[in-house]
């Protein structure tokens, strides 16, 4: 099977960049917890669990965004939504529009400030979730608009 | 049909017992706190009848009828709560009774709705045949202008001919399907089911017996001599109570087992020695079948089965068991019976590759060379014995063999209606899954997987588990099979 047609919106990157550098800030905070906590005079372990942080850290804010941008990709038409995402672990879902039962428009704090959307359409299933993210908000209200058509046209039991 | 109904006035009787013996352990800290006072305010007097009323109240206020194609359900008196559920939406109906509900003739009927604990309407309690014919009302209803579905025996039913069937339900309609036969019972200390009831059982004696340890006299002294005895004695004395335990729990759950199928098609199990609990699905409900392999079974010759479909609750646990421990031959013939596919019920599998061999192995591997990789580092720097490391061709045969089996047990197959995926080891199944009933797909590829081009195809389903895998296939493999199994969705993507 051939890859899903459309990339997600490039301010996805800036995005996914944000939400790394909360999580890379928030080990900081707890290593200067440590810092004034620890009674010690040396100081080489928290320089070495430091470094280690900084080069684990920096390779995962540039890496990660611009990874999952080349990987994420989705399609939707009349009948069926395709996506495709994940950067170390990826992942294609695949899901007849007969079998939808919800289809939400999330907007996160991160989302909102680049104006970005992620669609989730959930089936009678509850491991087969399909969720885009990073969809410039009118695409992702397009989407939204197109899917619900499609899928009351394509009725069926859901299950 | 519509007027509304109580539940059964004996449950007047029960609401208060039950009460009292969920309040027991309160009311025995009262009394013990009070045996050393002189304080002799009798407060369970003015409990007791406040717990009648309470009883009394719960039964006045809760009341149920079907109309329109629903069924409600109204309860509480200052917060009244009322649940209504669409008769077409029923998919599994349940009548529990516990002891006392068996010595008052009673029984809770529980309808199941979805997935989900919000999706459920409870009636505690009925007359144990009231309860059956409400069953029978809302799972053999099948008239299509009301379920807007094809009868689940291909052919139209004729209404008149149903309700009178309805009416004196004959037990002649039903076809049985399997009988529980206490030979089986040998197979109980052989699942991981028995041995996890054995061990908490273990637990719980340990428990109670190292509170009492230091008191009493009698217990030291046995504890004494079964320290005397040799060491092989301790493990016959343990296998001996885990082994007993297990069947206890086995002749308590499936006592009685027995599986039956009306005309229209719905599987009833009955089951239980002292808590009797009956199970009906509702045929269009049904969207496979997991035939279990766990591997103390599989050296016995034994399986079991289950039922994969939606609506049965994940803490209702064991009212999806077909078939309790079994011979295979036994367990293969009902599976047929039920899924009417040779191919997909024993069928030759196909195998998942080298790649998956690799991985198995690995990973069986792995995890032991970590272990021994420590002992020695044990070894060098604290010292331990090298004794333990004696066992390490062991424990390696051990788990190359694992790793091994685990793979045999991977493959899968698509037949003309069914997919069929079989994997583990210890915990070997195979499930048979409906093509219908397959509500999409997922492709999961982890960062190895990639490198050696498989993947774990998930077939996602409104049934049982939500999802079934087909793990460390190869990659084009995985995407044949669904194409295969969903044509018309893989071809928009091609």
């Amino acid at each position: 099977m051939r890859e899903p047609a459309h990339r997600v919106s490039t301010r996805a990157i800036g995005m996914w960049t944000v939400e790394a550098l909360t999580v890379v800030l928030v080990l900081l905070g707890g290593q200067v917890i440590w810092w004034f906590v620890d009674d010690r005079p040396s100081r080489s372990a928290h320089w070495i669990v430091g470094a280690v942080w900084l080069v684990l850290s920096i390779a995962y804010v540039v890496v990660m965004p611009r990874w999952r941008f080349r990987v994420h990709r989705w399609e939707a038409t009349e009948h069926a939504i395709y996506t495709q995402s994940g950067w170390l672990r990826q992942e294609r879902r695949i899901a007849p529009l007969s079998r939808v039962q919800t289809i939400d428009l999330e907007r996160g704090p991160v989302s909102q400030l680049f104006t970005l959307a992620s669609v989730t359409v959930t089936t009678a299933s509850a491991a087969g979730p399909l969720t885009i993210h990073g969809l410039d908000l009118p695409v992702a209200r397009e989407l939204v608009e197109a899917l619900t058509t499609s899928a009351v046209r394509e009725r069926g039991d859901a299950t | 049909m519509s007027e509304w109904r109580r539940l059964n006035a004996r449950m007047l009787l029960v609401h208060p017992i039950e009460t009292l013996v969920r309040l027991l352990p309160a009311v025995l800290v009262v009394l013990i706190a009070r045996s050393g006072s002189d304080n002799d305010a009798r407060w369970e007097l003015i409990a007791l009848p406040v717990i009648v009323a309470w009883g009394v109240l719960r039964w006045v206020t809760t009341r149920y009828r079907i109309i329109d194609g629903q069924i409600e359900l109204q309860r509480g008196l200052l917060n009244k709560q009322t649940t209504t559920a669409r008769l077409d939406k029923v998919r599994t109906v349940d009548l529990t009774a516990r002891l006392h509900h068996r010595i008052l003739g009673l029984a809770k009927v529980e309808i199941s709705t979805g997935g989900g604990q919000r999706d459920r309407l409870v009636l505690d309690s009925l007359l144990l045949d009231e309860g059956r014919r409400l069953r029978a009302e809302l799972l053999h209803r099948a008239d299509p202008e009301v379920t807007s579905m094809p009868a689940p025996t291909g052919t139209p039913i004729d209404l008149d001919e149903l309700a009178s069937g309805v009416e004196t339900a004959p037990a002649s309609d039903e076809e049985v399907l399997l009988r529980l036969d206490p030979s089986w019972i040998r197979y109980a200390p052989l699942t991981t089911t028995g041995l996890a009831t054995a061990a908490a059982g273990l637990g719980f004696l340990t428990q109670g017996f190292s509170r009492l340890g230091d008191t009493s006299e009698l217990i030291v002294e046995r504890a004494r001599w079964v320290r005397d005895l040799d060491w092989w004695v301790d493990a016959v004395l343990v296998l001996v109570l885990i082994c007993s335990l297990a069947v206890s729990a086995y002749v308590l759950t499936f006592w009685g087992f027995r599986l039956t199928r009306n005309r229209l098609g719905s599987l009833h199990t009955r089951r239980g020695l002292l808590t009797t609990r009956e199970t009906s699905i509702d045929p269009a409900r049904i969207r496979g079948i997991q035939i279990d392999e766990p591997l103390g079974l599989r050296l016995a010759g034994a399986r079991r089965l289950k039922v994969v479909t939606t609506g049965l609750l994940k803490e209702q646990g064991g009212s999806d068991w077909l078939c309790p421990p079994a011979p295979a031959a036994a367990v293969t013939a009902l599976s047929r019976e039920i899924t009417p596919d040779d191919a997909a019920v024993s069928g030759e599998l196909r195998a998942h590759g080298p790649a998956a061999r690799r991985r198995r192995v690995t990973r069986a591997v792995v995890p032991v060379l970590v272990v021994l990789a420590l002992l020695v580092v044990a070894r060098t720097v604290w010292g331990w014995s090298a004794a333990l490391l004696g066992i390490a061709p062991a424990l390696l045969v051990t788990s190359v063999a694992l790793g091994i089996d685990r793979y045999r047990s991977l493959g899968h197959v698509v037949t003309p209606r069914h997919l069929v995926t079989r994997h583990g080891s210890l915990d070997r199944q195979r499930v048979v899954l409906d093509r219908d009933g397959i509500i999409g797909w997922k492709v999961e590829q982890s960062f190895f997987q990639r490198r050696a081009a498989i993947a774990t195809l998930v077939a996602t389903t409104a049934a049982g588990r939500q999802h079934y895998d087909v793990v460390d296939v190869p990659i084009e493999e995985a995407y044949a099979v669904l194409a295969e199994v969903s044509p018309e969705l893989a071809g928009q993507f091609r």
